[in-house]
């Protein structure tokens, strides 16, 4: 990973543009056709007006903006809120916990340690969604295994804060092998004899990681915090089957709009939101990889 | 602060360190060994654990559902079949994108590469709408069109991500010895680039079985994935037969990981920068 990479220069192997065309053709006609289109035809109903009863707009709806000032409400803000506060706790603790981890894997464990922990953390990325959150609910849910213990220690399992709780625990553990992976490259480029020579220098290594390691890091380590905020925030399985329907996050409400309101253009218009978020976020991950790129 | 001060100081952030990690996989694990347990119980009902007695009854239970088998009938059938159209069109988007710099290049890339940033949730819907106007209503047809387009982008990547790591020079000797460049590629290029065309198999394979945000919008009564009915009744009911049915899905992301290893190697997985988006 420290090596220097030795490129070859490219060859550029002069291609007919015809056969170009001809290989791209199937992937841009298809994303045109079922991506495309579908997103246009989004906007586009997310415009229309609403008629109560009716599925879906009618083809000659008048435009409207009343999809988009309808959100402009307190339940709406909650919605956002509670998708925001539970996504960027999760990003967070799993931050905490990924960094140490990942800092043992690549400078601490030998390399036995390390293809096993790394085996297993690329086993937890692969887990299906749906595994994840019912070994949850099974572990720590309202009725898990843990609720004797819960319950001994004083704490309701069927709270709103505890299932607040366990939705960003299901966030968390998605998030903690996601984020580790991430930060394990960033780790292998820090040398680490700045540290070293820190420490030899008497600083003690609770300083010497604070004061050099966690800076040189910085850039990996917010972007693997983006990384997993958009994660979270676009995440549906986890809020729909954890929060049980008490804690709900935007992917959930456009749900809702569309199997029990039938109120097309409005689950249209959160939909647009919800895009536009993670868009934003998206593009910070890109300016800050950008500015670590042009740096180093 | 003295030297010993210094050196307890060190052993004791050490040690509150190991406690950590040794909590933050616990954290990890914990949840699916009581899975794989309980899916073993031989109890009716969920009680604490560990289990008096093992049985497979909740194995046998979940092969007698029908929604189980219909669902995972077409789960696969759906997922061998966008895996197959996404390892071509996307290994041909991916060579296209590889062998020439045409103008337009990169946002050509951005485009093949974009399902990525957009939420499932938002695909899944907007293709509901969408194709419910131009009159598709087969549940199979709507579902495949949904995991193509979530798919897609993970094999492109992979296999671009191979062609931009292969000796291009290797290609270069073929040409030069008289090989045509049809043969320079099915001959050379293709057996180069064959990790990155498994690893995103195997990726669009994992996304489409596990997917719900998508197949949920996409569904008809007859036609629905596993992933679909299972969130369903885990809602509806809390019935161990969904920890068996999870059991097996584990299995499934086992044999995937061996096959993985065994063709790319993990080591070559992160090289390739496949956890950075």
């Amino acid at each position: 990973m420290t090596a220097i990479p030795v490129q070859p220069p490219p060859i550029a192997i002069p291609a007919p543009p015809r056969t170009t065309l001809f290989l791209l053709a199937p992937g841009l006609l298809l994303l045109f056709a079922i991506f495309a289109l579908p997103l246009f035809g989004l906007v586009l109903e997310s415009l229309k007006q609403y008629v109560p009863g009716r599925v879906g707009s009618a083809v000659d709806a008048p435009l409207t903006l009343e999809n988009y000032r309808e959100l402009a409400t307190p339940s709406f803000a909650g919605v956002l809120y509670e998708t925001f506060k539970l996504s960027a706790a999760a990003s967070l603790a799993g931050l905490l916990a990924a960094f140490p981890l990942a800092y043992c894997i690549v400078r601490r464990f030998s390399p036995r340690q390390r293809a096993v922990c790394i085996g297993l953390l690329v086993m937890l990325v692969l887990l299906s969604m749906l595994v994840r959150t019912y070994a949850l609910e099974l572990a720590f849910g309202s009725v898990g295994v843990a609720r004797p213990l819960f319950l001994a220690l004083g704490i309701s399992p069927t709270s709103r804060w505890y299932t607040e709780t366990l939705v960003a625990a299901g966030l968390l553990h998605a998030v903690v092998p996601m984020c580790t992976l991430t930060l394990l490259g960033t780790i292998q480029n820090i040398d680490p004899r700045f540290c070293d020579a820190a420490q030899s220098l008497g600083a003690p290594a609770w300083k010497a990681h604070l004061g050099i390691t966690v800076p040189l890091a910085l850039p990996g380590l917010v972007s693997a915090f983006l990384i997993a905020m958009t994660f979270s925030i676009s995440a549906f399985v986890i809020p729909m089957v954890l929060g049980k329907g008490r804690v709900l996050f935007l992917s959930n409400t456009i749900y809702t709009r569309f199997s029990d309101v039938a109120n097309y253009p409005s689950g249209a218009a959160v939909s647009i939101v919800m895009l536009v978020i993670s868009l934003l976020v998206l593009s910070l991950v890109s300016l800050v990889q950008r500015r670590r790129g042009s740096r180093s | 602060m003295t030297g010993t001060a210094k050196r307890l100081g060190d052993r004791l952030l050490g040690g509150a360190m190991i406690a950590m990690l040794g909590l933050v996989l616990a954290f990890l694990v914990t949840p699916l060994l009581v899975t794989c347990l309980l899916a073993f119980d031989a109890r009716s009902f969920l009680g604490p654990l560990p289990p008096p007695a093992l049985s497979m009854r909740w194995f046998e239970k979940l092969v007698s559902l029908d929604y189980v088998t219909t669902g995972l009938a077409t789960s696969l059938k759906i997922a061998v079949l966008t895996t197959s159209v996404d390892v071509f069109i996307g290994t041909a988007a991916a060579v296209a994108l590889d062998r020439s710099n045409f103008p337009g290049r990169s946002l050509v890339m951005a485009v093949f590469l974009s399902p990525l940033i957009v939420p499932a949730v938002v695909i899944g819907f907007a293709l509901l709408l969408f194709l419910s106007r131009i009159g598709i209503v087969d549940g199979f047809t709507r579902l495949l069109c949904g995991h193509i387009v979530i798919t897609l982008p993970y094999v492109v990547r992979t296999v671009l991500a191979s062609l931009s790591g292969r000796d291009r020079r290797l290609t270069e000797a073929a040409l030069v010895l008289g090989a045509t460049e049809h043969q320079a590629f099915w001959n050379i290029t293709l057996p180069l680039i064959r990790s990155g065309m498994v690893t995103g198999a195997v990726f669009a394979f994992a996304v489409s079985l596990d997917d719900v945000a998508v197949s949920m919008f996409l569904t008809d009564p007859s036609t629905y994935t596993l992933p679909v009915a299972l969130v369903s009744n885990m809602r509806a009911s809390f019935d161990l037969t969904i920890a068996a049915a999870a059991v097996l899905l584990m299995a499934v992301s086992a044999v995937l990981i061996i096959v993985l290893e065994r063709f790319v190697g993990f080591d070559r997985l992160l090289g390739q920068g496949l956890f950075r988006s």
